[in-house]
């Protein structure tokens, strides 16, 4: 069974028949984890790094924002007995159009809002495919832990 | 170069834009006829009159009530929407295909056109633009050059993204090396060919802003950024990516901050499944 993980969205599951999926990352950002021991996964697909400049859509939608879809989706995945200590973490997206610097290069501030949280919060990444000016779709299958990313163009491999 | 005239060639096989369509934009463009002259228009094509009518009755706009007749179509939405409707249907038919070439699936270039035209519409009235329905129209059909030169980028992909990846190039100035032309300065040629007015020629031409003299024109600054909004969101994005050229001067001009700019993503974000609804019945 294939779930798609929308933009601004987030998916968690215990079922091992199935994946899933997020497509088309730009300068958006794919979050997996996963703990083989009790085999729980989690993915989220989060488009700006911090809820501040909008409050109010952060609440209706907290999986918009780095700063309140990550949180989320640890939160998630401890309810069906993850332990944040086995979890298994992969980061992709966070393209940036060429030559886009600075304040405006959503692609990377959603990428350091990521490693702010995660630093305070202990969290180590196990991999990360981040930057460059690519598209990303990324996959996982609950059952096994498997997951697999494309490249828009490229052959998908397997992380 | 014989390639260019080979692809020129191929402008042909596109399906042509109905005639009704530049009838209705005339219209609209010009000051001297009334709201219904142009729902006049609309009213003598049935086949338009039948999908605005879906489209209206879509969850996509979920209105308090069925909507029967085109005379009601325009008083409950006002009649820039309704011309959007048509536009859109008129533009699906060359666009809903897949591109192998850039790597698109079915529907993956429509959910973009579709995409960039309601954000620069949206943009352009925000930024009190005097051609609101030129710009959604512009967006909707500046990436129609990818249809044609769709096979040549697939021929030549490796050679294109060798370009890309290894020396710098953005995708356009890949394109236009390796083949000869861009998608956008092809996709202007068949906006002339479909007899659309210089200024839409123009956007369409320099929706990447090939020519400098573009920056400084309002409406291809919104139709500009649009586009970029959809490459960050990965709407529609194929194997050319994010790999174009990001020009924080003109954004500057038209008074983008990159406050500004995370709002819009954060407000077509959140429209993103209406806009789904809307895919399906266009
Ligand atoms: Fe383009």
């Amino acid at each position: 069974m294939k779930t798609i993980v929308g933009v601004s969205d987030m998916k968690v599951s215990n079922n091992k028949d199935e994946v899933l999926i997020t497509y088309s990352l730009g300068s958006c950002i794919g979050v997996v984890i996963y703990d083989s021991q009790v085999k729980v996964g989690g993915m989220l697909h989060y488009m700006l790094p911090e809820s501040q400049i909008d409050k109010e859509k952060a609440e209706k939608n907290p999986y918009m924002f780095a700063d309140t879809g990550i949180p989320s989706l640890f939160k998630s995945a401890y309810g069906l007995g993850a332990l944040k200590s086995r979890m298994k973490v992969v980061v992709v997206g966070g393209a940036q159009i060429l030559d886009q610097k600075g304040f405006f290069n959503i692609g990377k501030r959603n990428h350091m809002a990521l490693r702010k949280l995660f630093f305070k919060n202990g969290v180590i990444i196990d991999h990360e495919d981040v930057g460059g000016n690519v598209n990303r779709t990324i996959r996982i299958e609950i059952g096994t832990g498997d997951i697999y990313m494309k490249t828009s163009g490229k052959v998908e491999e397997k992380l | 170069m014989s390639a260019i005239k080979d692809l020129i060639k191929e402008i042909d096989n596109l399906k042509p834009i109905p005639a009704v369509v530049n009838q209705i934009m005339d219209a609209v463009e010009d000051s001297k006829s009334s709201m219904t002259d142009i729902a006049e228009i609309i009213l003598y094509d049935p086949v338009i009159t039948a999908n605005i009518l879906k489209m209206c009755n879509s969850a996509y706009y979920a209105l308090p009530r069925r909507v029967d007749s085109v005379h009601d179509a325009v008083t409950m939405m006002g009649l820039n929407q309704v011309v959007d409707m048509v536009l859109m249907k008129s533009g699906a038919s060359n666009l809903i295909k897949g591109q192998e070439g850039y790597g698109l699936h079915e529907g993956e270039l429509w959910k973009h056109a579709v995409s960039s035209a309601l954000i620069a519409r949206d943009l352009a009235e925000k930024k009190g633009s005097e051609h609101k329905q030129m710009i959604f129209t512009a967006a909707l059909l500046k990436d129609i050059g990818k249809v044609i030169l769709d096979r040549f980028v697939g021929d030549s992909f490796t050679k294109i993204d060798d370009l890309v990846k290894k020396k710098g190039f953005s995708f356009k100035e890949a394109e236009k090396k390796v083949i000869g032309i861009d998608h956008a300065e092809l996709g202007g040629l068949v906006a002339e060919m479909w007899d659309f007015s210089p200024k839409m020629i123009s956007m369409i031409k320099n929706h990447h802003l090939n020519d400098e003299a573009a920056r400084d024109d309002l409406e291809t600054q919104i139709l500009y950024v649009a586009d970029n909004v959809c490459m960050m969101m990965g709407i529609g994005g194929g194997a050319d990516g994010l790999a174009y050229r990001f020009h924080r001067d003109v954004l500057k001009r038209l008074g983008i901050s990159p406050l500004d700019l995370q709002e819009i993503i954060a407000s077509f974000g959140s429209e993103m499944k209406r806009v789904e609804e809307l895919l399906k019945v266009i």
